[in-house]
């Protein structure tokens, strides 16, 4: 019976061990083509695990080629850091009052909000364009920091879902002493709240960083690009301009994307996984 | 006196705290979805022009065969990519959750997790390496073993099977870590008695686990399926929807309508189709649920 179960273990580990392993070679696909000479660009028989380690090509990835991936990254920063900053603050205020505060329509409001996360973005689209259009804001950064506000039901849910568990007596004692809501709010919910919001965060960021549908419909100049966006561009798609036929130099581009978010990951590992791990157990 | 003054005040309080995020709301979600429905009902000119057509645009929709085609990739898409997920997810999720050292478990549980943090733009191009006809790696080792060559995005056969296969790779992991964190918030002792009365692994595993998944199953059926409906840049990258439209998705359509061809009118019509069909198959999954999710 244990012998049985000891076998049973042994296996499962195997199974699992090879599906890492494949789980990774397209990763280490990507980074070995991209440590490879210029001018060896393509190899077969595929090599997984580099054999070289030039950097020749992040060179040319960041100082020389036409897609300016410098200036492309700081704008998927600066894009990222306001949206998040940003419903970090109003999901956190909007959700205190749907968890602790009583007012009229409070459940319809609440209802309405979180329906819309049905909605497709390709519904909202055409307004949006047409909106940002008239206010002269396509290929402004700010058309997309807005649109992305737009969606923060997801945030207001998951932190109500976090200030519904904390003890009421605690409000009710503060209120006694005379706090005010703002007080109460400042001072002790969002105290109490640091993991809920961290959570949040990390799963706004990486949305927002990711998000590749809302600059493709209002940024035009690629001097105004993200980093997905300008990916994308840099293997074909949108005609020729900027884009790079070697397999070395796109892997590199690829990696110069990929690198930043493999460090991230690795320093935050815990906290990255918790978050998403939060998002998905319904709070 | 005092009192319903008092109350005011809370109240309009609250209205304060949820003002930033409901005004941004009403602005980029609320007004655009009356905004769009208006719309649909328009023969839409960008440069200002418009018209009310009735439902004009609606009839156009039962007329036009290249929706179709669009429609039934992107169920096709859906079907086998929210099955896969979810199956492969929970697969992986149960093996992990075996006997194995921590560390060894944290490690193999990152790996199937990190492809989510990345764009699907990244992937995309990666992935459009390894599925080249004649230079990639894939077809490298089909044909060594001898194979014919597998036309993974040149034939309209294979290119949703291939969409789906990278899309797996990327998002089966945030299955797997939703189902590891369900397995294991199922108290030891719930397992243990099942296994003192008698039952295999296998038998605790569909009539005592399984069951008490069955909220998180739903979740993550849920999830998988509005996300898998609305695909859209991992195929823009891969394929651009390509060949012919066999590739291409609603959303895609919905684009190549808006902003290529700038018919808006047709195009909102289009996507208020999408919307109705996410609706009702979310509402339809929580109905059908009641019969098979246990909460408790």
């Amino acid at each position: 019976m244990t012998d049985n179960k000891k076998k049973i273990n042994i296996i499962n580990f195997l199974l699992v061990t090879v599906t890492a392993v494949f789980f990774l070679m397209p990763i280490l696909y990507m980074f070995s083509t991209s440590l490879r000479p210029m001018n060896e660009s393509f190899s077969l028989p595929p090599k997984w695990l580099p054999e070289t380690f030039i950097f020749e090509n992040y060179l040319y990835v960041i100082f020389e080629m036409k897609l300016p991936i410098v200036k492309i990254f700081l704008n998927t920063f600066k894009i990222t850091f306001v949206v998040t900053l940003i419903q970090l603050f109003a999901c956190s205020l909007s959700a205190y009052a749907f968890a602790k505060m009583k007012f009229s329509f409070k459940t319809p409001l609440f209802i309405l909000l979180l329906a819309s996360l049905m909605i497709p973005q390709q519904v909202l689209i055409v307004p949006l364009f047409l909106m940002m259009r008239d206010l002269k804001l396509i290929d402004n950064h700010l058309s997309v920091i807005l649109v992305n506000l737009g969606s923060m039901a997801f945030g207001v849910f998951l932190l109500r879902q976090h200030y519904l568990t904390l003890p009421n007596d605690l409000i009710d004692s503060a209120k006694i002493d005379g706090a005010s809501d703002f007080q109460i709010f400042y001072k002790i919910a969002l105290p109490l709240s640091k993991s809920a919001l961290a959570a949040l965060g990390i799963i706004v960021f990486n949305n927002v960083w990711n998000n590749f549908f809302y600059p493709y419909i209002f940024l035009n100049d690629i001097d105004n690009y993200t980093l997905p966006l300008g990916l994308a561009l840099l293997s074909g798609l949108g005609g020729s301009y900027g884009g790079e036929d070697k397999d070395v130099i796109l892997m590199a581009a690829v990696g110069f994307a990929v690198i930043p978010v493999l460090i991230v990951f690795i320093i935050g590992q815990r906290w990255i996984v918790e978050a998403f791990t939060k998002s998905g157990l319904k709070g | 006196m005092q009192k319903p003054i008092y109350k005011i005040n809370r109240s309009i309080n609250a209205y304060l705290f949820i003002l930033p995020t409901y005004l941004l709301f009403i602005l980029f979600v609320l007004v655009p979805l009356f905004q769009a429905f208006d719309i649909s009902f328009q023969n839409y000119n960008i440069l200002g022009d418009s018209k009310y057509v009735g439902f004009k645009n609606y009839i156009k929709l039962f007329e036009d065969q290249r929706l179709v085609v669009m429609y039934s990739n992107t169920i096709f898409f859906t079907v086998f990519a929210v099955t896969f997920n979810a199956g492969l997810g929970l697969l992986l999720a149960v093996m992990l959750n075996q006997r194995m050292p921590n560390f060894v478990r944290n490690l193999y549980r990152s790996i199937f997790f990190f492809p989510l943090l990345l764009a699907h733009a990244y992937i995309a191009i990666i992935w459009k390496f390894l599925y080249q006809k004649d230079t990639g790696a894939f077809n490298y080792y089909i044909t060594n073993m001898g194979y014919e060559a597998i036309p993974w995005l040149n034939s309209a056969q294979w290119v949703l099977p291939s969409i789906i296969i990278m899309d797996v790779w990327k998002n089966t992991g945030f299955a797997m870590l939703i189902f590891l964190a369900g397995l294991q918030n199922i108290p030891k002792n719930v397992i243990e008695a099942s296994i003192i009365d008698g039952a295999s692994q296998f038998k605790s595993f569909i009539f005592i686990k399984l069951p008490l998944l069955s909220p998180t199953i739903l979740f993550v059926l849920v999830v998988f399926m509005i996300g898998a409906l609305q695909v859209f840049d991992s195929i823009v990258v891969l394929t651009n929807g390509g060949p012919g439209d066999a590739s291409r998705s609603v959303t895609m359509y919905i684009y190549h309508l808006a902003f290529e061809k700038f018919d808006m009118g047709y195009a909102s019509a289009v996507s208020m189709t999408l919307f109705i069909v996410i609706l009702i198959l979310t509402i339809l999954q929580f109905t059908i649920s009641k019969k098979w999710v246990h909460y408790d």
